[in-house]
């Protein structure tokens, strides 16, 4: 009897497998999740959840994606669980960030790589800018790196961890300038990197572009450039480190995209490719991003697989000396 | 008196709708295991993209201050607190459900928790502007201080044995370490894939009161039904609001901690409750009769973690510094519609900021109403014989851990810490310290090594935490912790010799 | 109290206390260790003193456990071990609770196990249990709970 019943239950059980396998037309037949590596309320969170929001109408999935926050060491615990544990049905999809997870499959430790993931597009790219608090006496880069000549090592400037967009940020403009400053990486993201510097905590910060152009507004901090390749839209007045003359690149820019791991069918990945740029493009949803202060950036899987491979042989050179 | 003059918008159709589903459905989702404010609060953030600011703030300040006070409902009836600042109201009320006084622990726990709501949200409307800065006073060394402060109470928390409290506390310590490194991305302790993440603090603290419990109804093998079973006494509210006007020790005690912790960002809402417990048990001449169901405990723990929702807010609405997970899904519904927390929100968006905070006002006696009208109701749930409870509450522990991060490795972590932890019970180790241990270790490791890169790049660690008055009072608090501590075992101990 | 009772968790304790210490001092990166090698010292320190304790019979002793309890307890912990670690992710969640639920029980409720009527309301339960989990995880929350070979 009981022979029967596991031979039943394999059969049943290759019987739905099967049907799931040539079911790609009906791609998604149910809620799709998406794996956020950062607590809720924080810049990636929040985007996911606006970029997201239109994924039940017709004309994109047709069914609604649900965020699932995995926060932990600057991403590692959420990428880790994508990479290892979550299954490449298509169900499950997960947002990524770059440079950050890429340095830190760079730096070693855990166990995803560019090779684990396939990026369906990108939605967002955020600079990262260098802030200090509005009583600094600190006004434009060239003040930061003459304190840093003097004072080497003294310097204290906040960013949201290790291996993240923010610490690229920061060994490029230590390096650009030739100076050794103190890189304080903290916990609990952008938003307690920023409290660092407007407390006094701190001297400096680097943080996100979106996240420091709401606490100037506030009048909290002072932006004093941005690591891109050009001025943002949102902060015209603010030159960038090039302008500065610090040689400063776009390989801190935090590029927020979709992806899902390596293994899912293929008939998924083009059903997800074809349909998630375009949603991203939804008018309600960039005039959500808008609202936010958050700059938008679409790609689509192609471009994605460029910026990626792009990012790894640069982020290879620049962490190589550590 | 600004908030005054917004009080009509709430007295509007859609907000009072809003207000009464937000606060319903808060209380279900906090009474459910492994759903916490955070969650409860994220998961309506797609139904606020369609509502605009103000109402879609109504809709997250009811669930938020309904879903604290729904935590309360799980840890009294059935010993999972939903949250970590329910951790405390576990210690008497579940005790006063299993005495049969499950009524008279659920009107107790609502009535203090509307007196302590309503009390930080008028410190937050009257004091927002003079306590704008309070959260940017604490840096890295006095949060370090902060935490060990947590610890000292640790060893007199719901433990008879000194030495066995702090123990239970190192586990918890330890615990809390497994996983990634939070700032160098190191791998530590994991030695099973499933502690790849770290143990996540709800489902721990899941297994950690519920599993035991479960194993503890087994044990009692097959009972016959309802020979001992308990009576559930009948409470009537007004004789629930006159006990608790004869409580004002407890109640203020718990009122005043959960506030001036609510103002410290980033520690509030989870160690609310157990502070306020401990001091009340400090400063009450029953001290023996707390943890078997004493209504002192519970008040104090409830009207906590409920005192504290307002002020928390206070960073957020004025410095754009989300002081909980809480306050920063919150600010992420207020970034939405272009809102930017800061110094100018009362001035610009006055009718925002105000008809927020009015709405949650309303949405604490609200929550108080519900929370009363279904207390008698609720209360039955001792009359379940226990072996349905048994089997009831397993299932539940497995729904709630798995839907923390949907996440089968939370199950099995939970599972695994309940079983463990029903063993130590047996032999003497405590669950409420080993949990303090599991939330602070966190906080004590990343503020002592972010303050000692900082020191190192300034005068040096010894300067940075041991200088400043600040640091003094913090110091000065820990030593007398500590003092009083070792005072009162002795004393205990010459009391029992004499 | 038997004093071998008390040794035995003690000492699990004092095992898994130098354990976490042995790592802490032994594994690199050593500043991700700095913070587990402070209280890890404590851990052991106060390890030792529960341990010793119980081998001289003093301490606090909690309230132990009997015979009578271990008999009953053993199957429900074993049924309780093979749904969370197994059968929840094999089964699928709500196959997997209605037959633990429905075991729990046939094992521990002391009404007759020999009347039909007692059976009927041992179904009930687990039929009304399982609607309202499905009802708040599945259509409420919106949880996809592993669904796996059955459901």
């Amino acid at each position: 009897m009981k022979k029967l019943l596991a031979g039943a239950a394999i059969a049943l059980a290759a019987l739905t497998t099967q049907a799931a396998a040539d079911g790609h037309a009906n791609y998604p037949d149910r809620p799709v999740m998406m794996v956020v590596s950062y607590g809720a309320g924080g810049a990636t969170d929040f985007q996911a959840r606006i970029v997201t929001m239109t994924a039940g109408n017709e004309d994109a999935l047709g069914m609604p994606i649900a965020i699932l926050n995995k926060p932990g060491a600057g991403g590692r615990v959420g990428w880790n669980w994508f990479a290892t544990q979550a299954e490449a049905d298509g169900y499950t999809l997960s947002a990524y960030n770059v440079p950050h997870f890429i340095a830190q499959s760079i730096k070693g430790g855990v166990e995803y790589s560019t090779d684990s993931f396939e990026p369906i597009a990108n939605w967002g790219a955020d600079p990262a800018v260098f802030v200090v608090s509005t009583d600094s006496e600190m006004n434009s880069m060239a003040d930061v790196v003459a304190f840093a000549k003097a004072n080497p090592g003294k310097l204290t400037f906040s960013g949201a961890g290790l291996f993240v967009g923010h610490h690229i940020a920061a060994l490029q403009i230590e390096k650009a300038a030739g100076v050794k400053m103190a890189y304080i990486p903290t916990k609990g993201g952008g938003s307690a990197a920023m409290k660092a510097v407007i407390a006094g905590d701190v001297m400096g910060g680097v943080n996100n572009l979106s996240d420091a152009f709401r606490a100037a507004a506030a009048g909290n901090v002072k932006i004093l450039g941005v690591a891109d390749l050009e001025r943002s839209s949102f902060l015209p007045d603010v030159p960038t480190m090039m302008e500065q003359g610090l040689d400063v690149d776009n390989s801190s820019v935090n590029f927020r995209g979709v992806m899902v791991p390596k293994g899912t069918p293929q008939g998924v990945i083009d059903k997800l490719a074809e349909t998630v740029p375009a949603m991203f493009a939804n008018k309600r949803v960039a005039g959500k991003m808008k609202a936010g202060g958050s700059p938008m950036h679409i790609m689509n899987r192609a471009e994605v697989q460029a910026m990626w491979a792009a990012r790894q042989e640069t982020l290879e050179a620049l962490l190589a000396g550590l | 008196m600004d908030f005054i003059f917004y009080f009509g918008d709430v007295f509007t159709f859609t907000s009072i709708a809003l207000l009464l589903a937000g606060t319903f459905f808060g209380l279900i989702l906090g009474a459910t295991p492994g759903l916490s404010p955070t969650m409860a609060v994220a998961l309506a953030i797609p139904f606020t993209f369609k509502l605009d600011p103000a109402q879609g703030l109504i809709l997250l300040g009811a669930l938020y201050t309904s879903t604290v006070a729904g935590g309360a409902v799980s840890a009294i009836l059935l010993k999972i607190p939903g949250a970590p600042a329910n951790i405390a109201t576990t210690l008497d009320g579940h005790q006063m459900a299993k005495n049969g006084q499950g009524a008279r622990a659920l009107q107790l726990s609502f009535l203090a928790s509307l007196v302590g709501g309503v009390f930080g949200i008028l410190v937050l409307i009257f004091m927002v502007k003079p306590l704008a800065n309070v959260a940017l006073f604490f840096g890295y060394s006095h949060y370090f201080w902060l935490a060990i402060l947590g610890v000292t109470i640790i060893g007199s928390l719901g433990s008879k044995s000194v030495v066995k409290g702090l123990l239970s506390g190192c586990i918890g310590l330890w615990l809390a370490t497994i996983g990634f490194d939070d700032i160098l991305g190191t791998q530590r302790f994991i030695f099973h894939p499933a502690l790849g993440g770290g143990i996540h603090i709800i489902a721990a603290l899941i297994g950690i009161f519920a599993i035991p419990q479960v194993i503890e109804m087994f044990a009692k093998g097959r009972q016959k039904v309802n020979m001992e079973a308990i009576e559930v006494e009948k409470h009537s509210i007004s004789q629930a609001a006159s006990e608790i006007t004869r409580n004002p020790r407890a109640l203020g005690i718990g009122t005043a901690v959960g506030t001036i912790i609510g103002l410290i960002p980033g520690i509030g809402g989870q160690i609310a409750g157990l502070v306020a417990y401990d001091q009340s048990q400090k400063f009450s001449p029953d001290k023996a009769k707390y943890g078997t169901g004493h209504p002192e405990g519970l008040i104090a723990a409830e009207s906590a973690n409920n005192a504290m929702v307002g002020p928390s807010l206070v960073p957020l609405l004025t410095l754009g510094i989300p002081g909980s997970p809480t306050a920063a899904v919150l600010l992420g519904g207020l970034i939405i519609h272009g809102i930017f927390p800061g110094t100018d929100l009362f001035d610009n968006h006055p009718e925002v900021a105000w008809t927020f905070i009015n709405s949650m006002l309303i949405g604490q006696v609200v929550m108080c109403l519900f929370g009363l009208y279904i207390a008698g109701l609720a209360a039955r749930i001792a009359q379940v014989p226990q072996s349905v409870m048994a089997a009831i509450v397993l299932g539940l522990a497995l729904f709630g851990s798995y839907s923390v991060q949907t996440s089968m490795g939370d199950v099995y972590v939970m599972g695994a810490l309940g079983i463990a932890m029903y063993f130590l019970e047996r032999y003497g180790f405590s669950a409420a310290p080993l949990v303090l241990g599991l939330i602070l270790g966190p906080i004590a490791e990343s503020n002592f090594v972010t303050g000692s890169t900082i020191a190192a790049a300034q005068n040096g660690t010894f300067i940075y935490f041991f200088t400043g008055w600040l640091n003094f009072i913090l110091i000065g608090l820990v030593v007398a912790s500590i003092a009083y501590s070792a005072w009162s075992e002795i004393s205990a101990k010459k009391g029992a010799t004499a | 109290m038997n004093r071998l009772e008390q040794i035995i968790p003690t000492g699990i304790i004092a095992a898994v206390g130098i354990w976490v210490a042995w790592v802490s001092y032994t594994q690199q990166p050593s500043e991700a260790f700095l913070f587990p090698r402070i209280f890890s010292g404590v851990f052991v320190a106060l390890s030792l003193w529960t341990l010793i304790e119980a081998i001289l019979g003093k301490g606090a002793k909690g309230s132990g456990l009997s015979v009578s309890m271990v008999k009953n307890f053993a199957p429900g912990v074993i049924i309780m071990v093979i749904y969370l670690f197994w059968a929840a992710k094999f089964f699928g969640f709500y196959t997997a609770t209605t037959v633990t639920f429905f075991i729990l029980l046939s094992l521990y409720d002391p009404a007759s196990h020999n009347e039909l009527k007692s059976w009927g309301k041992r179904a009930l339960i687990t039929v009304c249990f399982i609607a309202v989990m499905y009802g708040l995880f599945a259509k409420l929350l919106r949880v996809y709970t592993p669904r796996e070979i059955f459901f």
